[in-house]
């Protein structure tokens, strides 16, 4: 089948590999047939996925045939609705049937409004496929489907779709059928769920920090009730990502423009105090004083197997420290490119190829993200090289009593039980 | 006397016959006693003289050598003759690239590197990088200070809150003055400790009223942190001082001081790092903008001729209401809430300037000087004390303050709010001159409702209240006191006349804390005994 891909959203070059993998022509109107963002490139499988497609010819850039498809797939940044208009406007003048998938976070209403721009007697028809995709699994995500959300008030525009995406659900996989409107706020609904749950297990670990219990059994003794489930209840120094960030302020804007609530506003705030735990938590270590000291920083894309630094916590921390006339020694498995263009020239920050060279000399080490390679390093060997021997764990990755034991001072979220720092 | 004096003297007699609205009804009167500088207007149409008198007060200006007088004020020469120093806070305002020797000590360079490190204070404290105790960023931001250190930053915080940038819209600003503890109190209830920022502004660093706030400030984090103070101290305050040396004994860190210097008077401060409040709300560009707007005024003040000089104009009008109309006290009325501390401020600057009756050269001095200033927002004030004004016994000149132009960018009633003050600041100014010839209906009414008029005012308009104008009215106001002073012939710079009241102060607090030997006069002892009577029985 031919169709055309809009947009430079990870969704959009998802479907354009995954589509063109399963046979379909894919025409799109990019100046480069590959993403040029960093953190696209470095999502598992995609960049083999669009080269082999972009070698069988599968995936073909074309701004006028782009424009002659009968199916459009568009995944659009937030703020390009109105290009997404002007496209839509353009589509609009074939008298072609037309389906329209929309995956953009454009907001409630959006996918009505473009809707309204198309002329229903011809088949012209828009759905609204909410973009479910999680940054590092997103290749496997679109392939293995666990549901479909469909937005769409018209059979014959669903049973399209549906066939479109057989090779991926077979039809095997539950199927929600919903107007476009809904299907545009589930998306802010499960976000904000999420969201909560990672403030409230925040806000349990700080209590447990006072209370002078464990977060990790309290963790493990919630997840024993299947109401509750495992998922989003592992305490950390704050939440991020860009798309995770966007729905969620999407939805706090709702909230507040709605009924005047400021709910999940609250939430988005605490967050950015919870992003600066570390530095608070050296700040208060050393005393009000970071000034000429060094640190070693692990970790700084908002989640391991992304690239993504835009709106991770550990930005926050950077900042803050770098503002102490602190000098950092950073490493990151992925991201470190992508830092180094937001902070370009700066002679306070050095970025480290390997992370224990990272603390040579350190005053301390911060771990702020959970990369799987930081998960069981050699305690000693770090002690070794710090200066001061000294762990700040955003990500609560370590049992205390192995930390501890090479000699090493160690904070952790909500465990502070467990250690004498 | 001199020449000039008895001219105007025997001007008075020649007008005293005349009511104001005679006055007012001549040819081009608002023309030619209208003046503008910049987005700044002075009307002085409503007051009782003709072209013959504003000639005879220029001659005085003249007579009394006002232009070398300015001269020495800008140079920098020793103006405060009491004090053997300079009074230059005409200087805090001059762009980096001007020159100003000072005893043989350049001190643009001096003023400007002050600014450059407000700047940097006050960019940490909006990025959210000035952190307290536990790491969060500050939230709050205490000024504590009293007189020239209070009044001058609260005023202009106040008129300029709509300039305050994205940045600064998070943080609280709170002005903490009274030494009883009565703000700080209240305020210590509702401020998060690990958020709190003060800023301790003493130019002598002796002020007791302000160290007494200070000390309890302290007291207020040592216990809610369990630190020492000196840890404490670092984080949360900043001192702005011109006696550095003390600050440092006190236990403030040389970081987070910022100076300003001896040739700044308290009253003349708000341009030095004393301003730091204002920069932290309206931002380090809204400051400049500010000084900007005053040299512009002292830029106007030293080249434009007396008849056309807008301090010089506004402080001859002064001394020919004072000392030849007879009027001793002066009512500052602005039309706009935003300047609602304005009269304050402007009591300070006037009355502890020139409040003096000893002449320069020691003698006392045989005119008037400094009237009674008081005043209020004019249209609250319309329901307080205007009664005594358009009927009482006493004579009263004004000062009418307005923007002409506010709420561009709001919403129509405001709009229309703005509308409602222009008319009540017009209508009231005509009603003050005119008296019942305003409403020249022809009725005849009973004398209780009658109203005399005659009495003088001045309209103050701006185009509109920004901080680059309001630098400019504040500066019209520190020049005009300048030049009533040279007239008048006294130093406007000191002001002995506070201390001996904190002396007494000092001696009689060790009398409330044990009975002492020491005899004081009837009246006090009274009162000592009494106070001891209420505490005893109390306990």
């Amino acid at each position: 089948m031919k169709i055309s891909v809009w947009g430079h959203e990870l969704s959009a070059w998802i479907a354009r590999a995954q589509l063109a993998a399963y046979g379909n022509d894919i025409y799109h109107a990019v100046a480069d047939n590959e993403p040029i963002e960093s953190h696209l490139r470095s999502e598992p499988g995609l960049l083999t996925s669009i080269q082999a497609a972009e070698f069988n010819q599968r995936l073909i850039i074309d701004p006028h045939k782009a424009l002659e498809s009968d199916v459009h797939w568009i995944a659009m940044e937030s703020n390009d609705f109105d290009e997404a208009k002007t496209l839509v406007k353009r589509l609009a003048e074939s008298n072609n049937r037309l389906l329209l998938i929309n995956q953009s976070n454009f907001g409630v209403g959006a996918s009505d409004e473009l809707q309204s721009m198309l002329d229903e007697s011809k088949g012209q028809y828009v759905i609204y496929f909410p973009d479910v995709l999680q940054a590092g699994q997103a290749m496997q995500q679109f392939a293995n489907p666990q549901a479909l959300l469909i937005g769409s008030e018209h059979e014959a525009a669903t049973e399209l779709m549906l066939s479109l995406l057989r090779p991926f659900h077979l039809g095997q996989r539950a199927i929600q059928r919903m107007t476009r409107r809904e299907a545009e706020f589930v998306k802010y609904a499960i976000t904000g769920i999420l969201a909560l749950r990672l403030g409230y297990i925040n806000e349990m670990a700080g209590l447990c920090d006072q209370l002078g219990i464990d977060i990790d059994a309290i963790r493990r003794g919630m997840t024993t009730d299947v109401r509750i489930g495992s998922h989003y209840l592992q305490p950390g120094s704050g939440f991020g990502g860009q798309q995770f960030t966007q729905y969620l302020e999407g939805l706090s804007t709702l909230l507040s423009e709605q009924k005047g609530s400021v709910f999940v506003d609250t939430l988005l705030q605490q967050n950015e105090v919870n992003k600066e735990w570390p530095f608070r938590t050296l700040w208060q270590h050393y005393q009000c004083d970071l000034s000429d000291k060094t640190f070693a920083i692990w970790g700084v894309a908002f989640k391991p197997g992304v690239a993504d630094v835009e709106t991770s916590p550990a930005l926050r921390v950077i900042d803050a420290l770098l503002a102490q006339g602190a000098k950092l020694q950073i490493h990151d498995p992925e991201a470190l490119q992508t830092l180094a263009a937001r902070y370009p020239g700066n002679q306070q920050i050095q970025l480290m190829t390997h992370n224990y060279d990272a603390c040579q000399g350190a005053n301390g080490l911060l771990v702020l993200t959970a990369w799987p390679e930081y998960a069981s390093p050699d305690f000693h060997r770090i002690a070794s090289q710090l200066e001061n021997p000294l762990i700040i764990d955003g990500r609560n990755l370590y049992d205390p009593n192995r930390v501890q034991s090479a000699g090493i001072t160690y904070y952790c979220m909500g465990r502070s039980c467990l250690t004498n720092a | 006397m001199t020449q000039a004096w008895s001219k105007l003297e025997q001007s008075a007699a020649r007008l005293s016959a005349l009511h104001l609205r005679e006055l007012i009804d001549t040819d081009q009167r608002f023309e030619s006693l209208s003046f503008r500088h910049e987005g700044m207007l002075i009307d002085l149409s409503r007051q009782r003289i003709d072209t013959q008198v504003m000639n005879e007060l220029l001659d005085l200006a003249q007579e009394r050598q006002l232009p070398s007088a300015i001269k020495a004020l800008l140079e920098g020469e020793h103006v405060n003759n009491t004090e053997d120093r300079a009074a230059l806070h005409s200087a805090l305002r001059l762009p980096k690239s001007a020159q100003l020797p000072l005893d043989g000590q350049e001190v643009v360079h001096d003023v400007h590197k002050t600014l450059d490190r407000m700047e940097q204070f006050v960019n940490q404290i909006h990025q959210g990088q000035w952190r307290g105790y536990t790491g969060k960023p500050i939230s709050d931001v205490v000024n504590i200070g009293v007189g020239g250190s209070d009044l001058g930053p609260l005023m202009v915080c106040e008129a300029t809150n709509q300039f305050r940038p994205e940045a600064s819209l998070n943080i609280g600003l709170h002005f903490v003055s009274s030494m009883d503890g009565s703000q700080l109190s209240n305020l210590l209830l509702e401020l998060d400790s690990e958020t709190t920022l003060f800023v301790l502004s003493s130019k002598s660093f002796g002020t007791i009223d302000t160290l007494a706030n200070a000390a309890t400030a302290v007291d207020w984090l040592q216990e809610r942190s369990g630190l020492n103070r000196e840890l404490l101290i670092k984080q949360h305050f900043i001192g702005v001082t011109a006696a550095p040396e003390k600050a440092v004994a006190w236990g403030l860190s040389e970081e987070t001081l910022l100076e300003f210097w001896e040739w700044t008077g308290g009253r003349y401060s708000l341009w030095s790092a004393i301003g730091l409040p204002i920069a932290i709300s309206i931002g380090m560009q809204g400051f400049r903008d500010l000084l900007a707007g005053a040299h512009s005024m002292d830029q106007h003040f030293e080249k434009a001729e007396f008849a056309n000089n807008l301090p010089v104009l506004l402080a001859l009008i002064g001394i020919w209401n004072i000392n030849f109309q007879d009027i001793h006290a002066h009512a500052i009325l602005p039309y706009d809430g935003r300047l609602a501390h304005l009269p304050a401020y402007l009591e300070q600057l006037e009355m502890e300037s020139n409040g003096k009756s000893v002449g320069i050269d020691g003698s006392s001095i045989a005119h008037r000087t400094c009237p009674i200033l008081w005043g209020e927002i004019g249209p609250n004030a319309q329901h307080a004390f205007y009664q005594l004004l358009h009927q009482g016994t006493e004579r009263v000149m004004c000062d009418f303050i307005v923007p002409a132009r506010r709420y561009v960018d709001r919403e129509s009633s405001l709009q229309d709010q703005h509308q409602l003050a222009l008319a009540n600041c017009l209508a009231q100014a005509r009603v003050l001159a005119l008296g019942d010839a305003a409403l020249n209906d022809g009725i005849d009414r009973p004398t209780w409702q009658r109203y005399f008029g005659n009495q003088p005012s001045t309209v103050l308009m701006l185009d509109e209240l920004t901080p680059y104008n309001l630098g400019s009215l504040i500066a019209l106001y520190e020049h005009k006191v300048y030049v009533q002073a040279v007239i008048w012939g006294i130093n406007p710079f000191d002001q002995w006349g506070v201390e001996l009241g904190k002396k007494v102060a000092n001696d009689l607090i060790t009398a409330l804390n044990n009975s002492t030997d020491h005899q004081y006069d009837p009246a006090t002892e009274g009162l000592l005994r009494e106070i001891q009577n209420v505490r005893g029985n109390s306990q």
